[in-house]
């Protein structure tokens, strides 16, 4: 008995022995080396974004910082938290929907931008500066405004770039005509039925979260609720393919060129496509042509802040100087394209239907078949090409000037949303007493009417019919469902066709669903954190602001997202590789956190 | 002592009888899930271990089948259990090994003829010991354990030798109503494990005590019944361990258990699946989900406890007060009360959350106010009817003060409904904190509580169910531990049952 009790004293010591330590295993080498007390970092988010916080919480506090979290339940109430200034640095997202630069940076970080919390006379200028230039040059500028805005001054602290899954009900819908482009919203004049014969009588079903329209007058809006509505009720000047290229496929232009100088643009209207109506829940033909004059009355509408009561989106167009129609025959045989010996009028002449024998003035002279076209000219103040980029947005879709001219009889500064009807007001095609459908559609669909559970579309029976571009599918039903996760769950049933989102957690259950097709592609959506610019230690610190920018770790997002995401610099990153990178590191953490412990 | 000759009621008031069913059927439905479980009908493979561990099961069912007839004979023909068929009840105790706690407790009842509640106590004490060791055992799977961890683990398994000496001592030496005098300090010394949160331990003390200092015969007497009849019912006697073994191992968590597990992230780790370094797998950020659960409960234990208990004072306060003055004061306060239980207790508890904002004491502060009124009821209702008995009459005639009366004399008898309401009221509390937790209203989402961890795992539910599967069971053991309990009380307390 004693011996057994000696061998057993004996086995539990050897076994005691072979147990490591946590005091063993982290030598005591504690990385907390930084003097003073540690400083404590509140950071400001959606209940959405809880997982990007718990990462952030978990390496800003390996890193030797006190971390408050200040979690929002909803977009309302973080807003309201970040207006009141209760945060170090908030959790914040940007999509670029034009695809360019510029719309990047210009409204987030230039003083006085819409979103911007950041005045920098530094950054302003490189923003200018930039937003002039192309090619390499553009690169070269991006590339010094990004170490400005992230590594030396650390206004914001980049974390990943989203990357974008969309879920396709392959069993019914053809996932290869179900396009998913960058920057562009959905593109339904593509979208076709496996059995196209279905595609006349079959509704094609698809999913928008918000159910309240801001505005159908597409400069009336800038938001989720309506930019794919919009994008496929009007048509632009020009396209954004899936890759952010800006081209005339798919609009109201044959072509369109730069003109040397990079302040002039030319575009040449296509005339087989008119504005469709809504009657008696059908859309009919209204016989008038998209013309010339309803460009320059959009654009003009567009880019002036009183023409419209709520104008949402003049600054995306305050580049715009003059819209005009073309014409002298003779401006564009003499302008030359930017950067070639080509003359505008041989850029513009290139597979048109007939070569072009006259640029006529008035929609009534337009016969593209006989030679006779419509060239419309866009000026800009200061070079800046990127202004393509905003006539592919929403915001420049192509109103009827006719139609509009007659609902919008109210004088705007005396506009009382209780008595004046806009157009393109959602009441007007809500079902019920105030339903009295006023749209006049440009794009491949018009709106028919709305309810709280669905908006439903019919075909333009005038867009540019027998060619690729016109609709395939003759009625689309976009349904709203606020929740994602009932989104899918409707989409595995086959309840909608298309989700537009899948969350990166439930990519899996797409892939394993037999009925279902997941697409994937690049995104500009960004998220990162702004730092607070106002009565905060990181607002006055640039040392604490750069120990926490060094404390990310992008990497460890990306692992937990498994591969969903990539590696940001800035807001620009998406659109322009600058080259430059954000790494995390732990040394320089130690050197800022001193530098600010010294400073105070 | 009357002979019972009539067989079925002899086998209905065996409590041997009777367990051993309640083993069979609980050791049989393991079995199957063990045999279900066996088999990867993904990978169509076996899983051997878990194969091993159904035999286990099944050959324990079948041996408990044998005991059951075993024990039907013996009634059939001597009228008692005969001392062959409890031998039969060692090899049982060894179940425990294996985790089937039902046969292992089985074979303690069995093995014993003389079965005070201390005997139960001491056994209940021994398996939680054994309970503790095992679970925290696992983190010797884990890269490293916590400094603290071998000294620990050291002084359970000696407290487990202990208990296991006590099972021993008792059954020899304990009788129904009497210890002998030399129990009296090591009752004293049994009290000391209380603070590793074995509350057996403290019962098994508090009892020895009681029996050794011989002082009070109606009061063991009192003790022995109350005791004896809610051990008689098993579902109670495993609510009740359930519950304890919870309680213990998030007492001791901080001692065997690495906080750091539980809340730092693990990117190299993320979504596996479980095996013996992560027994329950790991969550979306490589966090191990058995450290998470087990920390969990501490926060899902304190806010059910005190969410329970600040109602049941400030309610039992105003319940004996309007109970015992009535008329104006009755109505003031039942009135306003009443406007208070007009409010859904729930909703109530999330504007107090939005209002203030989320942390453990405002979800403890939320989750109490709502539930003041029905025990203010339940203890009104009780003094009303306290207040007219002749003690209370003689002690206002002996001049006693009002105050006196109310908490002195009716209180401590009006007492019995409240503990068995807040027993079963506590599965309630749990199930708030978790809901709230779940709704992001609870603590911050790092923090380990059950409702958290669900939360996360309602995400993966279709992909990694084991991650809301859990802590699910843990929520629903635990508050179906305190309702069994709370009818157990309940039944004890009743006197239309005695």
């Amino acid at each position: 008995m004693k011996k057994l009790l000696a061998l057993l004293f004996v086995a539990v010591l050897a076994l005691a022995g072979c147990v490591q330590k946590k005091s063993d295993v982290e030598g005591g080498g504690n990385a907390d080396t930084s003097t003073g007390e540690k400083p404590t970092i509140e950071i400001l988010g959606t209940a959405a974004g809880e997982n990007d916080l718990n990462i952030l919480r978990d390496q800003l506090t390996k890193n030797g910082f006190e971390v408050v979290l200040n979690i929002q339940p909803d977009y309302g109430s973080f807003s309201a938290q970040k207006d009141a200034g209760n945060y170090d640095v908030a959790l914040s997202s940007w999509t670029t929907v034009t695809g360019n630069p510029d719309y990047a940076v210009r409204g987030l970080f230039k003083t006085g931008g819409d979103y911007s919390v950041v005045s920098d006379s530094n950054l302003d200028a490189l923003i200018d500066k930039a937003s002039t230039l192309t090619g390499d040059e553009a690169k070269d500028a991006y590339a010094e405004l990004e170490q400005l805005l992230v590594f030396d001054q650390a206004y914001i602290a980049p974390l990943y770039i989203s990357k974008k899954a969309q879920g396709i009900y392959s069993a019914e819908v053809n996932p290869e005509t179900v396009l998913l482009p960058k920057s562009r919203a959905q593109v339904w004049e593509a979208i076709s039925f496996n059995d196209e014969s279905l595609n006349a009588s079959e509704t094609l079903v698809l999913h928008q979260a918000i159910a309240s329209l801001t505005s159908l007058d597409p400069i009336k809006g800038n938001d989720g609720s309506i930019n794919t509505l919009n994008t496929n009720m009007y048509v632009r000047l020009v396209n954004l393919t899936d890759d952010d290229q800006v081209v005339s496929d798919g609009s109201l232009s044959y072509n369109h060129v730069i003109a040397e100088g990079n302040s002039e643009y030319y575009f040449i209207l296509r005339d087989d496509i008119n504005f469709a109506k809504v009657e008696n829940g059908a859309a009919v033909d209204t016989g008038e042509l998209v013309s010339a004059e309803d460009v320059v009355f959009s654009l003009n509408r567009a880019k002036d802040e009183s023409s419209v009561p709520d104008h949402r989106t003049y600054s995306i167009h305050e580049n715009i100087d003059t819209v005009e129609v073309v014409t002298d025959l003779a401006e564009l045989e003499n302008a030359k394209v930017a950067g070639t010996e080509e003359t505008v009028l041989d850029a513009l002449s290139k597979e048109l239907p007939q070569a072009v024998t006259e640029v006529v003035e008035s929609e009534d002279q337009v016969d593209n078949a006989a030679g006779k076209y419509q060239v419309v000219k866009i000026t800009t103040p200061n070079p800046f090409p990127q202004v393509l980029n905003y006539l592919a947005h929403q915001s420049g879709g192509i109103v009827s000037e006719k139609q509009v001219t007659s609902i919008n009889t109210f004088d705007v500064a005396s506009y009382d949303p209780n008595t004046d009807v806009a157009y393109g007001d959602q009441a007007t095609v809500t079902e019920g007493s105030s339903y009295n459908n006023h749209l006049y559609a440009s794009g491949p669909y018009i709106l028919v009417q709305k309810n709280d559970y669905e908006a439903t579309f019919v075909k333009n029976p005038a867009y540019r019919i027998g060619t690729e571009y016109e609709p395939k599918i003759t009625n689309i039903s976009v349904r709203f469902i606020d929740d994602n996760d009932s989104a899918l769950s409707a989409l595995r049933n086959g309840e909608i066709h298309v989700l537009q989102t899948v969350p990166e957690t439930k990519l899996d259950i797409v892939k394993s669903d037999t009925n279902l097709a997941l697409n994937e592609a690049e995104s500009n959506a960004v998220t990162y954190l702004q730092f607070n610019t106002k009565g905060r230690e990181v607002s006055n610190s640039a040392d604490l602001r750069k120990a926490v920018l060094y404390s990310i770790n992008q990497e460890e997002f990306i692992t937990y997202y498994q591969g969903y995401k990539r590696p940001a610099v800035s807001t620009v990153t998406p659109l322009v590789d600058t080259g430059l990178k954000l790494e995390a590191n732990r040394d320089k953490v130690t050197e800022f956190l001193n530098a600010y412990n010294e400073g105070k | 002592m009357k002979v019972i000759s009539n067989l079925k009621l002899l086998l209905k008031i065996t409590q041997e009888y009777g367990n051993a069913h309640f083993t069979l059927s609980f050791s049989a439905i393991f079995s199957l899930l063990f045999l279900l479980y066996s088999y990867n009908f993904n990978t169509q493979a076996v899983r051997p271990i878990v194969l091993v561990f159904f035999v286990v099961y099944l050959l324990t069912t079948l041996y408990v089948w044998l005991i059951s007839k075993s024990i039907k004979r013996d009634l059939a023909n001597h009228g008692n259990i005969h001392i062959r068929t409890r031998i039969l009840g060692y090899p049982l105790i060894l179940t425990v090994l294996v985790g089937n706690i039902f046969a292992s407790s089985f074979g303690f009842s069995l093995v014993t003829k003389n079965k005070t509640p201390e005997y139960t106590f001491a056994t209940y004490a021994f398996l939680t010991q054994l309970f503790i060791i095992g679970v925290s055992g696992f983190n010797l799977f884990k890269p490293y354990v916590i400094d603290s961890f071998l000294l620990v683990m050291g002084a359970f398994v000696l407290l487990a030798i202990i208990f296991a000496v006590m099972i021993i001592l008792v059954s020899k030496y304990v009788t129904q109503a009497s210890a002998p005098k030399w129990m009296l300090p090591i009752g004293l010394i049994l009290l000391l494990p209380v603070l590793t949160g074995n509350l057996f331990s403290l019962l098994l003390g508090y009892g020895l005590i009681k029996k050794a200092r011989q002082k009070d015969a109606s009061s063991i007497e009192k003790w022995q019944k109350m005791w004896s009849k809610i051990l008689r019912n098993s579902m109670a006697v495993f609510g009740m361990f359930f519950i304890i073994f919870m309680f213990s191992l998030s007492v001791i968590s901080p001692w065997t258990f690495d906080y750091d597990f539980a809340t730092q992230n693990n990117y190299s780790a993320i979504l596996q699946t479980p095996t013996l370094e992560y027994p329950l797998g790991t969550d979306d950020f490589g966090r191990d989900l058995f450290s998470r659960i087990v920390f969990g409960a501490q926060i899902s234990l304190i806010v059910g406890f005190f969410s329970t208990i600040i109602p049941a004072i400030i309610g039992g306060t105003l319940g004996a007060i309007t109970g015992y003055y009535g008329k104006k004061t009755d109505n003031i306060i039942m009135r306003l009360l009443d406007i208070l239980y007009a409010i859904p207790g729930i909703l109530l508890a999330i504007a107090i959350i939005a209002a203030f904002g989320a942390n453990t004491v405002n979800l403890i502060i939320a989750l109490s106010v709502g539930s003041i009124p029905t025990y203010a009821r339940t203890m009104r209702a009780t003094v009303m009817q306290i207040s007219n008995y002749e003690f209370v009459e003689s002690a206002r005639a002996l001049g006693a003060s009002d105050s006196t009366i109310i908490f002195k004399h009716i209180v401590p008898n009006s007492l019995a409904p409240m503990i068995v309401k807040a027993t079963l009221t506590i599965g309630g509390a749990v199930i708030s904190t978790s809901s709230l937790s779940f709704l992001g209203l609870g603590v911050e989402p790092h923090i380990p509580e059950w409702g958290n961890i669900l939360k996360i795992g309602s995400t993966y539910l279709e992909t990694h169910s084991y991650l809301a599967i859990f802590p699910g069971l843990c929520i629903m053991l635990l508050v179906l531990s305190f309702n069994f309990f709370g009818d157990g009380l309940r039944d004890a307390f009743d006197p239309k049952t005695n």
